[in-house]
C-alpha cells in the first residue's frame, strides 16, 4: 500500500463531510432569510415528504437479510412483528428494538440447531 | 445551573436514545475493523478509517479499492458517489436543529441512522434541548462505530469464533428500529401507499444486488407515488365538487 492513501482518506473523508454539512448550511440560512422576510419560515412541502421516505428506503434494504434463506425470512418477519407489538404496547424505542431481535434471533438459533 | 442540568439531561436522553443503534453498529464494525486488516491495512489506520470517513458501506469500498491499488482519484470518487445520498440529511434537519458552532462535527456524525432517529425525535424537543440531544446520540453512535472497529481489526476473528451468530443476529436491531421511527407515520392512505412503495423497491433493488442506490432510488418511487396519489386525490375532489 502506497503513501497515498492518506490523501485519498484525506480527500474522501473531507468531501463526505462537506457532503453532510453544506446542505444543512445552506437550508438554515434559506430558512432564515425566509422568516426575516415573511416573519415564518415554511419547511419545502419536497422535504417533510422526502425525509420520512429515506427512512423506509433504510428500513427496506435493512430488513433483505445477508443470506436470505427461509429461516432468515421468517426471522426477519417475526422479528418486525414482535418489534411492532412492543412498540404499540410500549410506544418507546429501545424495548421494541429488544423485542425484534430478540425473536429473531430466536428463529435464527432454532433453525440453525434443527439444520445441525 | 439549571440550564446545564436540562442540557446534561437532554444529553443523556440522546444518548439513551440511540443505544439501539448500537446493536447494528458494533457488528457491522467488527466486520468492518476485520476486512480492513486481512486487506492489508494496520490496526490504526483502520481505526483512522472510521474515526474520520464514518460511513459504512463506502468505508467497506475504500478498503477493497485502496487494496487493489485503485487509483486515488477513482477510490475517492467512489466514495463520494455512495454517500451522495448524505446530501438530503441536512436540509430535512435543518428547521429543526438550531444554528450552533459545533456544527462542522455534528454534521460529521449525520450517517443514516442518525438522520432517522433525529428526524422523528428533534420535532419533539424543545428547541434549547436539540443541540444537547442530538450531540449526546451522535457522539454514542460514532464512538461505538470507532470501538467496534478497534475490536474487529485487534480481535474480529476471535470474536466471530467465539459467538458466530451474533453478527447475524445484532444488526437486525437496525430494521427493528426504523420500523418503530416509522410505525407512527402510517397514519394515512397516502402515506401508506407512498411507504409501502419505498419499502418493496428498496428490497427489490437489495435483492438484486443495488444496494448502494437501493435508498436513493426507492424514496424517488415513494416520493412519486406520494404526488401522483394526491394529485388524483384532488382531481376527484374537484371532479366530484
Amino acid at each position: 500500500m502506497d503513501n497515498n492513501w492518506w490523501l485519498t482518506l484525506l480527500l474522501a473523508s473531507t468531501g463526505t463531510l462537506l457532503m453532510r454539512l453544506l446542505p444543512l448550511l445552506w437550508m438554515q440560512r434559506h430558512l432564515l432569510k425566509q422568516q426575516s422576510k415573511e416573519g415564518l419560515a415554511a419547511i419545502p412541502d419536497w422535504q417533510s415528504v422526502l425525509g420520512p421516505l429515506m427512512i423506509a428506503a433504510m428500513l427496506g434494504v435493512s430488513l433483505v437479510p445477508g443470506t436470505p434463506g427461509i429461516a432468515e425470512w421468517l426471522a426477519t418477519a417475526l422479528g418486525a412483528m414482535a418489534a411492532l407489538m412492543a412498540w404499540l404496547w410500549t410506544k418507546s424505542l429501545g424495548w421494541p428494538v429488544v423485542a425484534g431481535v430478540t425473536l429473531y434471533g430466536l428463529v435464527i438459533v432454532v433453525a440453525r440447531m434443527a439444520l445441525v | 445551573m439549571s440550564l446545564v442540568t436540562d442540557k446534561g439531561a437532554a444529553w443523556l436522553s440522546g444518548v439513551r436514545e440511540a443505544l439501539p443503534l448500537l446493536g447494528g453498529y458494533i457488528p457491522v464494525a467488527i466486520s468492518f475493523g476485520m476486512v480492513a486488516v486481512q486487506a492489508g491495512f494496520s490496526v490504526w489506520q483502520t481505526v483512522l478509517i472510521s474515526i474520520f470517513i464514518y460511513a459504512g458501506a463506502s468505508q467497506f469500498l475504500f478498503v477493497a479499492m485502496v487494496a487493489s491499488g485503485a487509483p486515488w482519484w477513482l477510490v475517492v470518487l467512489m466514495t463520494l458517489l455512495i454517500n451522495a445520498r448524505h446530501v438530503v440529511y441536512g436540509p430535512s434537519l435543518a428547521p429543526f436543529l438550531p444554528k450552533s458552532r459545533w456544527s462542522p462535527l455534528l454534521c460529521h456524525g449525520l450517517t443514516d441512522q442518525i438522520f432517522a432517529l433525529a428526524l422523528m425525535r428533534l420535532p419533539k424537543l424543545a428547541v434549547s434541548e436539540r443541540i444537547g440531544w442530538y450531540s449526546g446520540a451522535m457522539l454514542l453512535a460514532w464512538f461505538s462505530w470507532i470501538a467496534g472497529t478497534a475490536l474487529g481489526a485487534v480481535a474480529g476473528e476471535e470474536l466471530t469464533r467465539l459467538w458466530p451468530l451474533l453478527g447475524e443476529i445484532m444488526p437486525f436491531a437496525l430494521p427493528a428500529l426504523f420500523l418503530v421511527l416509522l410505525a407512527p407515520r402510517f397514519s394515512s392512505v397516502i402515506w401508506c401507499i407512498a411507504l409501502g412503495c419505498t419499502i418493496m423497491v428498496a428490497m427489490l433493488l437489495t435483492l438484486y444486488g443495488f444496494t448502494n442506490t437501493a435508498i436513493p432510488l426507492a424514496a424517488v418511487s415513494g416520493a412519486l407515488c406520494f404526488y401522483l396519489v394526491r394529485a388524483s386525490t384532488r382531481a376527484g375532489g374537484n371532479q366530484s365538487g
